[in-house]
């Protein structure tokens, strides 16, 4: 009995790897593969495989990369980091993908970073902890093929918070004391540890610090206390907590004399004010990544927005998907480029490194963003660049207020503040 | 028990076929199979229903991770990766220790229920303790402080790790102290009239299961290089409950090879069925529910059934 | 005091929503000995569909909360029917219920996504209850409907033919058997009253904070935490025992903050455990 268990077990294993190795057999490049790796349960995942399908259908109809179709194969990590390096190494030995384009949570990411040396893959991920590009700078020539395209660094939140303070100032509305809501995760902390001396410059005193876990719901309470304390603004720095649009519902139907203005992640999306039956109105919040759908600020950016609801029928669920589609134009111009320089092997992983840091401060390359990488393989933050655009959600319309080159409108308060 | 010998060979070989991608896959895959067989050694010999394994499991992961990166607590000293495994070990045996002796003196539901929630106590330390634990991304060990390497290496620790387990467990399961557990089992009463310390065994069962658990999950995050709080988490528990019930209870075969083929049945075989509203996972649950309702002795038992029957006509 | 007043009323409400929930699961255990850990899809498969009748069929609100017990009461039924055979076997109607649920939170991950969904409240707007302390109205209608559902269940289960059966059935099977109750009808009786709870509990759940696919599981733990404070099977004893663990819950995240409350709530469990183990009001197995 036992024996016939294993040898139908082995020969399960030995059938389904079978097919695959002939592929492995295959050495001349007939095409290019792009894989796609991010969780497909959540809008973060989906929207990076929507936005690299749609580059790669516009770029097999102008003829591909270097004459090469490209053909987009998928993987979900699932948010476990076990079957997230499962799927990487599968994506980059037996689909033999020439990039990978994706990741979200910082977790998986630093797992999969791993299967990324390991296979030596060059490697353009979304998800936003310092630690991942700590690694590069740590050790570069291991981690080399990471680079970040989505969106900046976390800690980078602290100066767009400090000049959103000061933006408040400048139109007259004074914010001596905030009180912080944030995520009870490493990434807030790593804001918080740069916001800090920032906030005493600018002499602004914390009052609060709460952290709330995952799904967190009741806000009522924290916004009653921000009240009672007499807090001018009230801070969110929430992402994985996942009830930012809670939050923005209670403070509207509470109607608290306080600003609320942070890091909100679900405000960026495109479809939250419907969600929180207009709540968001008056809401100040960080384009995170460096777009927003009613306020492009390239070109590229307006023509893919309006292309993605074209062919999804609506405006990208998440702003990874600028970050997807720009990784796949970011690597046909490496590849072109590295060709053109007579590269013997234009879609080497080392050689394609060198070409992607040329892309530095001063020679961003204009994308549906400004992009730019640091020396560690972030992207550089600045005006010129990407940033997290000061925003306010105003009837109904995303607005950026600041920094004044991209802003398109002026901040308004609630009518129940003035 | 002769098996073992054939299932070495077969997992020795297999390197020479499978491409690597797969292999970690399997590495993986033989891993979860030793915590389905070490719950197996609990649940189905003892007859205690423990819903909290994982809480060894991600006790044992985040011991080694530490001892083998002190700095997180600000510690600075050298533990080589085999002993911080071991003492991983340990540890959670010594958990399991004060727990059983907590919890397997009451009769009934509450052994249960107590370890259902367990897990969710040890997970939020991950979250209140959130420097040193890394919450919830967790945090990785830089690869010259991991005990091996190279996919194939990481393959082979986790084949080598897994037959040992299966035949020590095999081992004390043939001995006079798997008879007594068995003998609890079976009719608890009739144990303590035969002047078995019950209460003894059970937790005795108890260590020695959360034992493995703890060096599994210790060789889990060498093998992924990270730990996280997943190793805790229901979706794992669940994983390992549904493995060791279809493949039959207090059989020990059954639950480690169907810990094998469910394990890569989720994460490669049903990873192709993904369509609308259905997905691998949907399609693993709704087969375990039909077979806990048609074949509740477990498929192992009642395909050995069918196969003897066949045999004798 | 104030806060002494919005930990009482957070608290109640929170507290009675654990009764809905974990008075249910009580009594499923106490007429059948089933852990039945499919409670969860009721609670959360009725607040789902309310939202997704809101927004796909413009449904009203209250018309869709009926429509969501309804189903849950479905569910109640269907969890009842997969368990008929097994019952016996303690191990396969965990595993049985358990991959049931995560079956469900898969189905609804694909459907609804990951992120939370929020319900349109039965009653908008703030009651100005002290001085400054606002609550939505809404958290004080949740706390109405579900001490008035609770007394409504107290009531049922001592004056009613088929509430003195259930009572019957949970102390004693094989006494009520020799008595001549049919167990089966007292059965289906128990899944389907303590489903629609659940359902209830469900939806008032979602208008007040928000639901997701995990809510299956979570909501567990707290059926759990309270079964064992309260003993298992103990109507009673499981809605004080929601109650407490809504106190110690708030009052927790209103001093040492929200990632500390299911800490204590749970550590508070297991030191409750460790000197009384059969509860506050269980009785020995």
């Amino acid at each position: 009995m036992r024996w016939a268990v294993l040898v139908a077990l082995t020969l399960l294993i030995a059938l389904c790897a079978m097919p695959e190795q002939k592929q492995v057999a295959e050495q001349k490049r007939d095409k290019v593969v792009i894989g796609v790796l991010a969780p497909m349960s959540l809008p973060e995942g989906t929207a990076q495989e929507k936005a690299v399908k749609l580059a790669v259908e516009e770029i097999n109809a102008k003829g591909g990369i270097l004459g090469y179709k490209v053909e987009v194969v998928v993987g979900d990590d699932k948010l476990d980091p076990s079957v997230g390096v499962a799927e990487f190494k599968r994506l980059a030995t037996l689909q033999k993908a020439d990039v990978i384009i994706g990741g979200f949570s910082s977790g998986v990411m630093l797992a999969t970073m791993e299967a990324m040396a390991e296979t030596k893959t060059l490697f353009l991920a979304d998800a936003s902890s310092p630690s991942h590009s700590a690694k590069v700078a740590e050790n570069y020539e291991k981690y080399k093929y990471w680079f970040r395209i989505a969106q900046n660094n976390a800690t980078t939140f602290a100066f767009d918070i400090a000049d959103m303070i000061k933006m408040l100032r400048n139109n007259g509305y004074e914010v001596k004391k905030i009180y912080v809501i944030r995520d009870e995760h490493i990434w807030a902390e790593d804001v918080m540890k740069t916001l800090r001396p920032l906030l005493l410059d600018l002499g602004v005193e914390i009052i609060k610090d709460v952290q709330v876990p995952r799904n967190y719901a009741e806000y009522e309470s924290l916004i009653l206390e921000a009240e009672k304390l007499n807090a001018h603004l009230i801070v969110p720095i929430l992402a994985l907590t996942g009830t930012g649009d809670v939050l923005v519902k209670q403070w509207a139907s509470l109607r608290p004399k306080i600003l609320l203005a942070g890091h909100d992640l679900a405000a960026i999306d495109h479809g939250f004010f419907n969600k929180t039956n207009g709540a968001a109105n008056y809401v100040i919040f960080l384009a995170d990544g460096g777009a927003l759908v009613t306020a492009p600020i390239t070109e590229l950016c307006k023509e893919f927005v309006e292309k993605y609801k074209a062919k999804y029928g609506h405006y990208p669920e998440a702003h990874q998907a600028y970050g997807a589609y720009d990784a796949v134009y970011i690597y046909k111009r490496v590849v072109e480029e590295a060709s053109k320089n007579g590269e013997k092997d234009p879609f080497n992983a080392e050689t394609l490194v060198k070409y992607l840091e040329r892309f530095n401060e001063s020679n961003p390359i204009i994308l549906t963003r400004p992009i730019a990488f640091t020396p560690n393989h972030d992207l550089v933050w600045s005006d010129k660049t990407i940033r997290n655009w000061i925003s306010q959600w105003q009837d109904g319309k995303q607005v950026i207020l600041y920094p004044e080159h991209v802003a398109n409108g002026k901040l308004k308060l609630p009518p129940w503040m003035s | 028990m002769k098996a073992i010998i054939p299932l070495a060979f077969l997992l020795a070989i297999l390197p020479m076929f499978v491409p690597s991608a797969y292999l970690y896959l399997i590495g993986l895959a033989l891993l979860f199979a030793v915590l389905v067989a070490s719950w197996d050694l609990m649940v189905g010999y003892t007859g205690q229903v423990n819903l909290g394994h994982t809480t060894f499991v991600g006790l044992g992961a985040y011991t080694a991770a530490i001892l083998q990166l002190p700095a997180r607590i600000g510690a600075a000293f050298d533990v080589h990766p085999i002993v911080a495994v071991i003492l991983a070990g340990v540890l959670s045996a010594f958990f399991g220790l004060a727990i059983g002796l907590l919890t397997l003196r009451l009769k009934g539901y509450y052994f249960s229920l107590v370890t259902a929630i367990l897990p969710l106590v040890f997970m939020q330390k991950v979250f209140v303790w959130r420097g040193v634990f890394g919450g919830e991304e967790g945090f990785s060990i830089p690869s010259e402080k991991i005990l091996v390497a190279t996919t194939l290496e990481k393959y082979y620790v986790a084949a080598i790790f897994a037959i040992i387990s299966l035949g020590v467990i095999y081992a004390i399961l043939r001995s006079k102290i798997g008879l007594r557990f068995k003998a609890v089992r079976d009719s608890e009463e009739l144990a303590e009239a035969l002047g078995i310390d019950t209460t003894k065994y059970k937790i005795l069962a108890f260590v020695l299961s959360s034992f493995f658990a703890g060096v599994a999950g210790a060789i889990f995050v060498n093998y992924r290089m990270t730990v996280a709080p997943d190793l805790y988490d229901v979706p794992l528990m669940l994983l390992i409950i549904l493995s060791a019930v279809i493949g039959g209870l207090g059989t020990l075969w059954g639950p480690f090879l169907m810990g094998i083929i469910v394990y890569l049945a989720k994460n490669w075989w049903l990873t192709a069925f993904r369509f609308g509203i259905v997905n691998e996972e949907i399609i693993l649950y709704a087969i375990l529910i039909a077979v806990a309702i048609l074949m509740p002795r477990g498929v192992y038992n009642e395909v050995k059934e069918k196969l003897r029957r066949f045999a004798k006509s | 005091m104030i806060e002494l007043l919005e930990i009482f009323v957070f608290g109640t409400a929170m507290g009675g929503i654990f009764a809905l929930l974990a008075s249910g699961f009580s009594l499923i255990f106490g007429v059948s000995r089933i852990l039945n850990f499919a409670h969860g899809v009721c609670f959360s498969i009725s607040a789902y569909l309310v939202i997704y009748f809101i927004k796909e069929f413009s449904v009203d609100i209250f018309s869709a909360s009926i429509l969501g017990i309804f189903f849950a009461v479905l569910v109640g039924f269907f969890v009842y029917a997969l368990t008929k055979y097994i019952r016996h076997n303690v191990v396969m109607v965990i595993i049985v219920t358990l991959a049931f649920a995560l079956l469900v939170e898969q189905f609804l991950l694909l459907s609804f996504g990951n992120r939370g969904l929020t319900m349109p409240p039965f009653v908008e707007g703030i009651q100005v209850i002290y001085e400054n302390l606002r609550i939505a109205k809404v958290r004080l209608l949740a706390i109405a409907i579900a001490i008035a559902t609770l007394l409504a269940l107290e009531f049922f289960i001592s004056r009613t033919i088929i509430g003195k059966r259930i009572n019957a059935v949970s102390q004693d099977i094989e006494a009520a058997k020799l008595l001549g109750i049919n167990v089966e009808k007292v059965l289906i009786a128990t899944f389907l009253i303590s489903s629609a709870l659940a359902g209830i509990a469900g939806i008032l759940y979602a208008q007040i904070f928000n639901i997701y696919p995990a809510m299956i599981l979570r909501v567990l733990i707290y059926a759990f935490a309270v079964v064992i404070l309260g003993g298992l099977g103990s109507f009673r004893g499981s809605v004080v025992a929601s109650f407490i663990i809504g106190y110690i819950f708030v009052a927790t995240m209103k001093t040492l903050g929200a990632q500390w409350s299911e800490f204590v709530m749970l550590i508070t469990i297991v030191a409750i455990l460790a000197v009384r183990p059969t509860g506050l009001f269980g009785v020995k197995e």
